[in-house]
Parts: structure tokens; sequence; C-alpha cells
């Protein structure tokens, strides 16, 4: 029986993933679950299906390399861990082993941005950028934590290669209640419809960029809000419908490095379509390392906080 | 054996050939080093079946060891799955199957696509682990330079397959002690070779990487599939083997021959299986 949760309402995208996974190994005997130490999440699949539950210690690039050698046989396998560590230790494995022969491993983990207070070793803020890079990748990054099931669902399906990046995936904020949004890989969510700008976001940040959207509002700005979580293939329509409807006004918003992810890929997107923008803000972490401190103190301090997405919005409106 | 003596003899003639008439670098070093090893798998060991690629009850085998992709193309056309001429008429050209570099996009008539060292045993690994969970009795086979074992990511499958428990995994390691520009040992302190990996828990064995004897003895007494210790075969060998100035010569990683060093090749490739005959 569904669980059903509505907006505004805090679930574990981790538990998402340890009860969608055991669902899917109940129909899909070829699904297997790897992790390199980090399979907490993973409980529930463990348990149920030990014999396709792969632990193999601290060892990023054998789990990235074991988990291609299994889909070459026709397996799923997906690879759970922390993403600053598969992502940059394993890359190689992960451009060689599975984006190059194009096999259907998923990548899915936790610590995208600057969230979890680990300090810079354990923050991944180049991820997307990274990932965007590689030829066969489908790159999402994911807020809400019901969407996280409906991804992966989707993903079962699919023949090449995903990566699915989440935040801590503790304490994630619902922000669509099932059934509400037509949700597909590949194509932007408009999470709440507007006029004036367009304020495109990923993953953690789009509850942040409804927060902002909704003070504004006080103000008679009329924002729309994008929920981009798929940054490759990126949602062209959804873009130059957005440079349409909301007078070539942009602002983008991620907890990422602010060149190289999302803010990148719309920019590509704007130079190839020859896209006359009249505003273009992007918010998201400067070329530093970042330290310590909460999710919400280090966007502050690192300019694109709530705060500083309000501004932008009025900078964009105002131009 | 005296057949498999000869079939090894002509997939080196037939590398020195290919050396002798592309342009561009062969690594003819490592690819004369592994020989012997490649002609027993495919010519020995490995189940596999050229008609019919994709047989799910067929041995898997992983060239970890990515630049010797020529020495595996060249004993897959000798068994069978391919047509040496095809190799040669097209080896590195635009739109071939056959590169410096195994690719299975282009050929799937190999398991993987490999070069990047240190990736075959991981790949390797996944491969076991999947038979052993559908309960299937093939092998997965893979070839490694020593120089590779190097790579950190060798060592995590290492332990990997120890922990699994995949007794129908099989690593030989063309153990020639030479990396690129030096000596190995003189460079990285591989020794003792063969207890670093007892002290992982494998099944090691070692042999004389150019005595088709010892090898064909190696594969026989392989243990079952459904064991539970991986195996390592060590096969001491010599680089650039049986052509006399390319052997323990660092000059002859990689390169190609001329017209007249191709002959000079042949007539020595000739003279050391004369010598070796005697």
């Amino acid at each position: 029986m569904p669980v059903t949760f509505t907006f505004g309402e805090f679930l574990g995208a981790r538990s998402v993933i340890g009860s969608t996974l055991a669902e899917l190994g109940e129909d899909r005997e070829n699904l297997f679950v790897l992790t390199p130490d980090i399979g907490a999440t993973l409980v529930e699949f463990r348990d149920r299906f030990p014999d396709r539950f792969i632990d193999v210690g601290l060892a990023e690039q054998a789990c990235v390399g074991i988990a291609a050698g299994l889909a070459y046989d026709g397996n799923i396998p997906v690879v759970s861990g922390m993403l600053p560590f598969l992502s940059m230790r394993a890359l190689e494995q992960i451009r060689t082993d599975i984006c190059y022969p194009n096999l259907p491993v998923k990548i899915i983990g936790t610590h995208g941005g600057l969230v979890g207070n680990g300090g810079s070793t354990h923050y991944a803020v180049e991820d997307l950028a990274l990932m965007s890079a590689l030829t066969n990748m489908t790159v999402t990054s994911i807020g809400d934590p019901l969407m996280v099931g409906e991804i992966i669902r989707q993903s079962m399906s699919m023949t090449g290669p995903l990566y699915i990046r989440l935040a801590v995936g503790k304490k994630d904020m619902v922000l669509y209640e099932p059934g509400q949004h037509d949700i597909r890989i590949g194509k932007g969510i408009i999470a709440r419809e507007g006029t004036d700008l367009t304020l495109f976001t990923h993953g953690t940040t789009v509850a942040q960029a409804l927060a902002a959207a909704e003070q504004v509002a006080e103000a008679g700005i009329s924002v729309r809000v994008v929920d981009m979580f798929t940054l490759k293939p990126i949602d062209e329509e959804l873009i130059l419908d957005s440079a349409e409807r909301t007078d070539g006004r942009f602002v983008v918003l991620e907890d990422h490095l602010a060149y190289g992810g999302l803010a990148s890929r719309i920019a590509d997107v704007i130079a190839d379509r020859r896209l006359h923008l009249t505003a273009f803000e992007r918010l998201g972490i400067p070329q530093v390392y970042a330290g310590f401190g909460e999710d919400e103190q280090l966007r502050d301090k690192h300019g694109y906080g709530l705060s500083a997405t309000v501004s932008a919005i009025r900078r964009a409106h105002a131009a | 054996m005296a057949e498999l003596e000869d079939l090894a003899f002509e997939l080196r003639s037939k590398l020195l050939e290919l050396c002798g008439t592309y342009e561009g670098a062969v690594h003819i070093g490592g690819d004369l080093s592994a020989a012997d090893i490649l002609t027993v798998l495919f010519s020995y060991g490995l189940r596999v079946d050229p008609t019919d690629i994709a047989a799910p009850d067929r041995d898997r085998f992983v060239l970890s060891k990515g630049h010797a992709a020529v020495c595996m193309y060249i004993a897959m056309a000798i068994r069978g799955f391919f047509e040496y001429d095809d190799i040669v008429a097209t080896y590195g050209q635009l739109d071939s199957a056959y590169g410096m570099h195994p690719c299975k996009v282009q050929l799937p008539g190999v398991e993987c696509s490999t070069g990047s060292l240190g990736h075959g045993l991981p790949l390797a690994v996944g491969m076991a682990l999947g038979a052993r969970h559908r309960g299937e009795t093939h092998r997965v086979v893979t070839l490694l330079g020593d120089g590779e074992t190097g790579e950190g990511s060798v060592w995590e499958a290492v332990m990997a397959a120890r922990s699994n428990r995949l007794g129908n995994l099989v690593a030989f390691v063309d153990r020639n002690k030479q990396l690129m520009t030096s000596f190995a040992e003189e460079r990285v302190m591989f020794e003792p070779y063969p207890d670093k990996w007892r002290a992982f828990g494998w099944n090691v064995v070692e042999v004389d990487g150019h005595d088709m004897g010892a090898l064909v003895a190696a594969v026989d007494a392989l243990p079952d599939p459904g064991s539970e210790v991986p195996t390592v075969v060590i096969c001491d060998t010599v680089k650039g083997k049986g052509v006399d100035f390319m052997e323990h010569n660092l000059a002859w990683h990689a390169g190609s021959l001329g017209a007249a060093d191709l002959e000079r090749a042949l007539a020595a490739l000739g003279a050391s299986r004369t010598k070796e005959s005697v």
C-alpha cells in the first residue's frame, strides 16, 4: 500500500531507494545492487536478495567495474554510494567500462552539493559537469524524495547508463504530490507557473526556488519555476518555451559549481539556438572549497541562498 | 602439443607480418610475450564457439592488457572467429573493427571494451558473479599484464573475487617484467610477486609462459568452476619473445617493422624455433 505524502512534508530519499529497489528486485532477477561500503540505504534489498547485493568495501573503482561486468552479461546493476567518490575516483571506470559500451548501469548516490557538513572532501560539486561530459550518460539531480522511486522505476527499461544525484537523502521536502506532474526522464517539470521570468533549478534547491518565488509574488513578480531534474539530455523545448513565455528572463540556481552545471547546459542551448535573452543570472558555488557549515549557512555564505535568489530575481525582473 | 606450438608460431608470424605492413605502432613486445598464452586459451583452454559467439555457456575472456588486442584478434582468427586477411587489410583504418585496443561495439566477437589498464579484472569479477547467480558453469578468464597490476583497481578486484568465492574466475598474468619505459623491478618492486596473490587468498599457479606443455597442464589443472577460490596463473614470459632483437629490449614495447626488418624479424623467429626444437 503506497504511503502518500503532501507538499512540505519531509521524507528520506534513502528509504525510497531501499524500498523501491527491494520492490523491483521481486520481478527482476537480473537486478543487482552494489555499494562501496555505503549500504545502510539498501538494507531492504540486501535482506531480501542477499545473493544480488554486493558490498565490495572501500573500492569504488572495482565497484563500478564489477557493475559493468554484470551488465555485459544482461544484468541491471545499480551502484549506490557517496557521489564525491563515485563520480571522481571511479570517473574513468564510469566513462570507460560503462559509458563506452553503453551499458545499463545506474549510479545513484548522495552528497550532491554543499550538504552534510562533511567538508570539501565530502561535497560533490563538480559531479554534474563531469557526468554531463560523458557520451551516452543520462544525468539527473532529484530533490523530491518520491521522485527518486519514480525515476528508478523508469530507469529499469533504459538501455544506457544513468546518474542520479541526491542531497543527503535523510530528510527531503516532498515537492510534488504523486500524480500531480508528468515526471519523465528528459523532460523538465514546471513546478510553479509564472509569467515574468523563469527560475531554473534542480535537486535540493527546488524548494528554495519555490520559496523565493513565493516571496517575490507578494511584490507582484510572477516567477515560473522549472525543476530541470534531467540535465542531460536537456529539455530544449522547455527552455525555448520559457524564453518566449517569460520575456527572455532567466535565473539559474543550483547546488553545484556555477560554471559547468545546469547554468552552463542552458547557456549552451541559448548559444546554439541563438536565443536573445533579456536577463541571465546564475547562482551556484563559486570556485571555492567551501569548508564546514550547515547547508543553508553555506549557501548564504557563498552567494546562492534564499536572499541571494530573491535579489537575483529582482535584478532579472528589472533588466 | 606440437600442434599448439605450430599455432603459436603461426600467431607470431602473423603478428610480425602485420607489424611489417602497418605503418603505425603495434604493441609487438607485449603481443609476443602473450602469444603462447593466447594460443593455449583460444585454441585449447577456452570453451568458445566461433559460429555461436553469444552462446550462453561459453567461457568469457576479458583482455585486461588491452594493448595486446592484435595478438587476441589473430589468436581468435586462428580459432575461426575472424579472417586474418580482414585484420591485416583494415587494421587501424577508419571504420575498421580492428584497432589498437579492443572495442566490443565495433567487434561483437570480443567480450569487452578494454585498453585502460587495471579494468579487466573488475569486469571479469562482475561476469563471474553473474554466472554464479544464474547457476552457470562456464569460466571467466582474464589476461593481465604484470605491469598493470600496479593499478590499485586490480587489487580491489582481487579482494572482491576472493570475498565472493569466485572459483569460476581465472586470471592469467603475462609476467614479462617490463613496463613501457623500464624494466619493472628497476622502478616498481613487484617481487615477491606470487606471494602477493597468495596473501590475498588466491590459488596461485606458476608456469613458464612459453612452455606449451606447462601451459596446457595449468589449464588442465584448473579447479572446478563451482569451487570457491579464484586462480591466478602467473606466466613467466619474455617481452618480444621469439625475435632476438626484440627480446628484453625496451625499444620494442611498440613499433612497426619496415620490409627489410620484417624479413630480419621473420628469420629470427624461424631461427628461434629451430633452436628450441633442437
